[in-house]
């Protein structure tokens, strides 16, 4: 291995809690690119990051499932049963729809 | 199908980072996606290799590919082998990520517990003027920002926290609770193939946080140990780590593995695990030649790595390489066709005295899978080891 190519100098002080910019994460190299445009790679990096984040709040209320469960606050089949009352149902309709119309924005 | 141990088995010690909720949850994901691409995209890319892109490559070329190189040109434009390669590489991404968060928080926390286990402790013995290799401190091995020597404070030891606890997993459990499969796999071929080996002074080259040194206190409770690592970071964790494990008396040494300042003659076992690779073209000989000067007659040295290229078949060559190319080993690929054997016997061993096997950890608790033979394209508790005899100096026949 030429050692010459080994100079992509990455500042250690940068700030721990920032994700290192993929360019600089190997200080050898810059990051590979998979596909043939570059925003799909980066399109690819943002969803692998959405299905650990999302399995993590997955995993998270679990927890409080589970929780709840043992401390028989909620029975179980509670939560499958659940149906909203009419006011419940009204609030979560709109939340749904405020949702969407915020993360759907860029095709409106 | 065979699931990663959960991150919470992992075995604890003080030094270890607290992790919470979501922070274990994020490795467990890890732990998830690695063995999703490694039981369920790997064969897919397998599958496309022999369905469609050999025939394209036949088509063109009028001839198999030769070599990894060809499979890689072959495949480079495949969608299976892309996806396969853009989810690892994020996998690895995301795994370094939420080892780095999770030490930040915990950064002054364990530097101060490093600090105040290794206070004054004679078995730590750091080296401020060392000069450290530049293969090593240019290289974000596996993508850890700073690799191994970088220092964010005085006294840090966040990078090898990281590396303890995000290993884990990394190779979802499949060390051991201790991460420590290599130095298990190490001891259980001592005890099998050379049941009468005693060795007085044991030295682990190249010892990161000894993970893998700590098994053969375990085994050899009357030799010396002296577990040898350039990276201060490294040390500082691991010696304080030993300790919280209730091993007092391994010695943790800041040198350089091509020269060390223990004396000639003064080891009879000495021993790296899957250090060859992060290791250079130039330093690799140096360090089997220094092997050769720290043995005693009727010594051994003996070095746990993934198998060599040379053999399999240019497919599995090029699914064993994408660490190479893509997860910042640098010198990965060139020791996979380095003749480690003949390496060996020209360092002064003498070709009659090397010899290859294969060493596999046994099972250990805390781990659902650490008793598998499952392939993971070099992360499997298993190694092949190449190793050469000390005959009295001077006596090795090279041929």
């Amino acid at each position: 291995m030429d050692s010459t190519d080994m100079d992509h100098s990455l500042p250690f002080d940068a700030d721990p809690i920032q994700p290192a910019p993929a360019a600089a994460i190997g200080r050898r190299s810059e990051s590979p690119q998979f596909t043939d445009d570059p925003m799909l790679d980066r399109l690819y990096g943002i969803t692998m990051a959405l299905i650990t984040e999302l399995a993590v709040t997955r995993t998270r209320l679990d927890t409080v499932e589970k929780l709840l469960a043992r401390r028989q606050l909620v029975a179980g089949g509670e939560i499958e049963d659940f149906v909203p009352d009419d006011g419940e149902a009204a609030a979560r309709s709109r939340l749904q729809a405020e949702y969407l119309d915020r993360v759907l924005r860029s095709l409106d | 199908m065979s699931y990663p141990a959960p991150w919470h088995t992992i075995g604890r010690h003080a030094l270890l980072p607290a992790a919470q909720h979501d922070e274990r949850a994020r490795f467990d994901v890890v732990a998830h996606l690695n063995a999703h691409v490694a039981q369920r995209l790997a064969p897919k890319v397998r599958e496309a290799y022999e369905s469609r892109a050999l025939n394209a490559w036949r088509m063109r070329h009028g001839h198999e590919p030769a070599d990894r190189h060809q499979v890689a040109e072959a495949m480079k434009q495949d969608p299976a082998y892309r996806a396969f390669s853009l989810v690892r590489r994020n996998t690895m991404e995301i795994r370094q990520h939420a080892g780095r968060m999770l030490v930040a928080r915990e950064a002054e926390r364990l530097s101060g517990a490093a600090r105040a286990a290794n206070e004054g402790a004679a078995t730590l013995r750091l080296d401020p003027n060392l000069d450290l290799p530049r293969y090593v401190t240019a290289v974000d091995t596996h993508l850890m920002q700073g690799g191994y020597t970088s220092e964010r404070t005085a006294l840090d030891v966040s990078n090898a926290a990281n590396y303890d606890a995000g290993m884990y997993a990394t190779i979802g459990g499949s060390g051991g609770p201790w991460n420590d499969a290599a130095g298990r796999a190490l001891v259980a071929w001592l005890k099998q193939q050379h049941p009468q080996f005693a060795p007085r002074c044991i030295v682990d080259l190249g010892c990161g946080l000894g993970h893998n040194t700590l098994p053969l206190r375990e085994a050899f409770p009357q030799a010396e140990i002296v577990a040898v690592d350039v990276a201060a970071p490294m040390l500082r964790y691991g010696h304080a780590r030993a300790r919280a494990r209730g091993f007092d008396d391994v010695q943790f040494l800041q040198a350089d593995a091509t020269a060390t300042p223990l004396a000639d003659n003064s080891a009879d076992l000495v021993f790296t695990t899957m250090v060859l690779h992060e290791t250079s073209r130039q330093a690799l000989p140096k360090i089997f030649a220094e092997a050769h000067r720290l043995l005693r007659a009727g010594g051994l040295t003996i070095h746990l790595e993934q198998p060599p290229y040379r053999g399999l078949p240019a497919f599995e060559q090029f699914m064993r390489d994408w660490d190479g190319r893509f997860n910042n080993e640098p010198f990965w690929s060139a020791l996979h066709e380095t003749d480690c054997a003949a390496l060996l016997a020209r360092s002064g061993f003498g070709s009659a005295n090397v010899f290859e096997s294969r060493c596999t950890a046994p099972p250990a608790g805390g781990s659902t899978r650490g008793d598998e033979q499952h392939e993971d394209f070099g992360r499997a508790p298993a190694w092949y080891a190449v190793g050469a005899w000390q005959v009295a100096k001077g006596l090795a026949a090279n041929g």
